[in-house]
């Protein structure tokens, strides 16, 4: 029997046979398959041998059987099944996150007596937000390469770790700036409190957020609204010591059942790329407490539109995280459209631009609204210096957001280089006041949109 | 001598078939020094097996994770020409075999420059991308397909060439400086041992088990990305297969059945030495005592592939002969694929056999799975050159087998019976002849231990390859069939054992050292 004979047409005029209700049963493998050695591959899979091919289809052996099923099926591949979105938007009240534990620092008013209680505020946040950058570097690039349980084992191994320098930074605070202990325990509590966050954002275990924030945010809340009594300050001072406690506790727990440890805990070349995301952290905060540190005269004094808009911005961290994910879907959407890089690259600037506006968007309601609050309840008053420092502060809001946004995208050496600059250029020319506060960030977000724009646009980054 | 074992994903860093033998082979071999080149995922992977003082180093080539920074980066938006040529044959037909000189020379070039970076930049991905658009319509043609249906995308370029980047990481690791180079997979794994003998002139001996392109065929069956990235990748794994195949100074697949797809692969034929699969005697004496009720034992990963539901089915066509017949299941399902046990569990519910059929998880002593059966079955629907298989017979448990891989050179009828894939009724009616014959158990027994233990022991398999190692390690190359005028290597197994396969390794100097 010639294999031929094995098609045979039917009244209808369909084909049937052997070799017919075979290329039927492999319709789909042949459909999408790249060679007949892949139609081989599948029939060998379902059982058919050299043997069946020769008594049942008269064919010498199962690769000619494929090679006849590939002709006879033309390709049609089905479209590969959806990726999970990784860019799937998180809710805009995650910024309440960032922003409801600003409410502690009025509370602990009367704790942050002494000298250099800003130094040690700063040190604090300093090594806090970088340290905590870092950790998250290590932490996103483990759960990306081995999945939960690496990642949740090398967390809790950096947290210790993260915990330990941060112990010998406040230690030598204390022992080189004489501060008072409840000052160094405040500042400490608050970079322990970001490590216990940063660990439980990266598992994705945030929902435990507000259980650590809940004594320290109640009793602080409270305290405020009751007008400080004298009476509540212990009751409260403890209550603020529980959340970064908690947050530790909760990180170690979530991050228990990683099972046992398998190879290295770390190798050099994740410490290598944690160094980086180290540096963002402490340029950026060194960024945004500079005009608080500085004062509108750069000789200290505060700065009135850097507190109203610090909390709101804080808030707006929401905002950026959901413009960020949007940009992010917006451009691998925009990579399956199109074959012409040249379009891509105006596309992902479209994109960029509307990522910027929205951000800007969301922070200028929020801190709005901010100053409203205050203007209405007389805590300021409006004049041009508070409409600066504000404007100042927005300004370099806009500038991190776009840091932010490449650091995501793994940019981070010329942002870097950009913000550490302007931080230095900042503090050299601090006595300019203001002015500066205004100039820098606007020369910043003028560099870093002009980079963004030319660096985004290469589709590798957004594959 | 120094032996350079180069392997993916496998020794020392796992478990499984492929792990046991090389374990089986480096302590086997202490005269040899041995440097094993292992490629991981992310180099984080700890050492699973201890190694033997033989092995003097270990090296790990990581394919993912952050690129190796060494070598000078590109710069400029130009592409060098040897990326160029490698575009060039990615995006077509490798008609004219120049993948091998395009692979060697991105080997050259990452000696110096950095080839990860070169490949994952944009110029790249650019150029592909324009290559593509130039070239599709007649790429699809030729492939049967609508060109304007199956077009590509930037983000298929991009994903093209990162694949392409990681696979050719090990290129960007130094050579290891050894006399004979021998990867145990074709596929990336042959990268190191191509590398080798690149920069120090030295033989590659290629040893498959299972057959590389095959499982990636059936890996990328349904893949994570668009179909004009799964047909680049694929044909450039097959032209890495092919170049390794070229390469090699022998060819050395676990069993017969493995070389008919060397050959479609472009091995050629006349390199190709079958060395066998081979487990410790000593492990597995002669079973003399059988079950007091009738039994049959299968043992084995509980994955799709075995296919147990075929084996359920065929045991309850002989329940319904044989009431008090047992079925023992030895085995657990691999993490995260246990909802296949629960459906075989289901399913012998289904077929009221439940009460005869258990799944007994995994055994300390896989010899006592072999006691426990009057019959050893395996229904599986795809296998290389099974172990499970070997070890039975070499107790001389009498064995029932699907047609599946090598199945059929082990188990000739004189030793076992073999019958087709997905078949219950074949299966039923094999074991009920077995269980209903002692005289025959005991006749295919006796003579499938005999041949396992003539042809599928450690000590054949590592004599071959000891004596490999010293032929093509000091300037011999192996002579073809023709010329040493025997039968080629592929006819049938000698039921008999006769003629053990390696004694057909015929040598002659290759007149340089």
């Amino acid at each position: 029997m010639m294999s031929s004979d094995l098609i045979a047409e039917t009244s209808s005029g369909e084909a049937s046979g052997p070799l017919a209700e075979l290329a039927d049963r492999f319709r789909g493998i042949c459909r999408s398959a790249v060679d007949p050695l892949e139609v081989a591959s599948a029939l060998e899979f379902d059982g058919v041998s050299d043997r069946a091919a020769r008594v049942e289809y008269d064919v010498p052996d199962v690769f000619a059987l494929a090679r006849q099923l590939y002709a006879q099926v033309p390709r049609d591949p089905a479209p590969a099944a959806p990726e999970p979105d990784p860019w799937r938007a998180r809710p805009l009240s995650h910024g309440l996150l960032y922003a409801i534990p600003a409410v502690c620092f009025p509370a602990a008013g009367t704790l942050l007596v002494g000298p250099h209680v800003l130094r040690v505020l700063v040190i604090a946040l300093l090594s806090g937000w970088g340290l905590s950058q870092g950790l998250a570097a290590v932490g996103y690039q483990r759960l990306g390469m081995s999945g939960p349980g690496p990642a949740r084992r090398v967390l809790r191994a950096g947290l210790a770790s993260c915990l330990v320098v941060v112990a010998i930074i406040m230690l030598a605070a204390l022992v080189t700036l004489h501060t008072r202990l409840p000052v160094i325990a405040f500042g400490a509590g608050e970079a322990v409190y970001m490590l216990g966050a940063c660990v439980l954002l990266v598992i994705g275990a945030e929902r435990w957020l507000p259980a650590a924030l809940a004594p320290g945010v109640t009793a602080a809340t409270v305290f405020l609204i009751m007008g400080k009594p004298h009476s509540l300050e212990h009751q409260t001072f403890v209550g603020l010591a529980a959340t970064p406690v908690l947050a530790i506790v909760l990180a170690v727990v979530c991050t228990i059942g990683a099972g046992p440890r398998e190879g290295r805990l770390v190798n050099a070349s994740e410490l290598a790329g944690a160094v980086p995301a180290i540096a963002l952290g402490v340029i950026a905060a060194g960024l945004l407490s500079f005009p608080g540190v500085a004062g509108v005269t750069g000789h200290g004094g505060g700065n009135v539109g850097s507190l109203v808009a610090s909390v709101p911005l804080a808030l707006s961290m929401g905002v950026a995280e959901w413009s960020l994910l949007w940009y992010r879907r917006g451009t691998r959407h925009a990579l399956t459209l199109t074959d012409d890089s040249r379009w891509f690259h105006r596309r992902a600037n479209l994109l960029l631009l509307g990522a910027l506006t929205q951000y800007v968007f969301g922070a200028l309601m929020l801190v709005g609204a901010a100053l409203g609050v205050a203007l209405l309840s007389r805590q300021v008053r409006l004049d041009s210096t508070l409409l600066l420092s504000v404007t100042g502060y927005l300004l370099l809001g806009a500038a991190m957001f776009l840091v932010m946004l490449l650091a995501t995208m793994r940019v981070r050496l010329v942002p870097l280089a950009v913000a550490a600059a302007a931080l230095a250029v900042e503090i050299v020319l601090r006595h300019h006041g203001l002015s500066v506060q205004i100039a820098l960030p606007t020369l910043l977000l003028a560099v870093v949109l002009m980079y963004a724009f030319r660096r985004l646009g290469s589709a590798v980054l957004h594959a | 001598m120094r032996v350079a074992l180069t392997a993916e994903g496998t020794y020392p860093h796992q478990f499984g078939g492929v792990s046991v033998w090389c374990d089986q082979l480096v302590r086997a071999l202490p005269r040899y020094e041995f440097t094993v080149v292992a490629l991981v995922a992310t180099g984080t992977e700890p050492v699973q097996w201890e190694l033997p003082p033989q092995v003097s180093q270990l090296v790990t080539v990581p394919l993912w994770g952050p690129p190796s920074a060494a070598g000078r980066k590109p710069r400029g938006r130009g592409v060098p020409l040897v990326v160029r040529d490698l575009v060039d044959v990615l995006a077509d037909e490798d008609i004219d075999g120049r993948f091998g000189i395009v692979l060697r020379d991105l080997y050259e070039y990452a000696r110096t420059r950095n080839l990860s970076a070169t490949l994952a930049s944009e110029a790249t991905a650019r150029l592909l991308a324009d290559t593509w658009r130039e070239r599709w319509p007649l790429i699809a043609t030729r492939r049967g397909a609508s060109p304007a249906l199956t077009r590509p995308t930037l983000h298929d370029a991009v994903t093209a060439m990162r694949l392409v980047e990681h696979a050719l990481r090990p290129l960007s690791h130094p050579a290891v400086e050894v006399d004979v180079a021998h990867a145990v997979t074709n596929g990336l794994g042959v990268l190191p041992a191509l590398a080798a003998k690149w920069r120090y002139q030295v033989p590659v001996i290629v040893t498959e088990h299972g057959v590389y392109m095959r499982e990636q065929y059936l890996h990328l069956r349904n893949p994570p990305f668009g179909w004009p990235v799964k047909d680049l990748y694929l044909r450039f794994l097959a032209q890495i297969c092919a170049v390794g195949y070229r390469e090699a100074e022998v060819i050395t697949p676990g069993n017969v059945y493995n070389k008919r797809w060397e050959e479609e692969l472009g091995a050629d034929g006349d390199r190709v030495r079958t060395v066998y699969n081979g487990v410790n005697p000593e492990d597995f004496p002669p079973l003399t005592d059988e079950p007091e009720v009738p039994t049959i034992s299968w043992v084995g990963r509980i994955d799709p592939i075995k296919d147990l539901e075929t084996l359920l089915r065929a045991f309850a066509l002989v329940m319904a002969e044989l009431p008090q017949a047992r079925l023992r299941i030895f085995g657990a399902p691999p993490r995260g694929r246990e909802a296949y046990m629960e459906r075989c569990k289901a399913l012998a519910a289904d077929l009221k056999i439940d009460g005869n059929a258990t799944f007994e998880g995994r055994i300390p002593k896989i010899r006592d799975a072999y006691a426990a059966g009057h019959v050893v079955a395996l229904c599986s629907i795809s296998e290389g050159f099974p172990y499970s298989l070997i070890e039975a017979m070499t107790c001389g448990r009498p064995c029932v087998a699907t047609d599946v891989g090598g199945v059929s050179e082990a188990l000739p009828p004189e030793a076992g019976i073999v019958v087709p894939p997905r078949a219950p009724e074949e299966m039923a009616a094999a074991c009920l002849k077995l269980l209903r014959d002692p005289e025959l158990r005991a006749r295919l027994g006796t003579t499938a231990r005999k041949r396992a233990l003539e042809h599928f022991t450690v000590d054949r398999a590592v004599s071959a390859f000891d004596e490999i190692y010293n032929l093509i390690g000091t300037g011999w190359r192996l002579m073809s069939a023709e010329e040493a005028q025997l039968p080629a290597d592929g006819d049938e197994l000698p039921a008999d054992g006769d003629q053990p396969v390696e004694d057909t390794l015929t040598t002659g100097h290759s007149g340089s050292s």
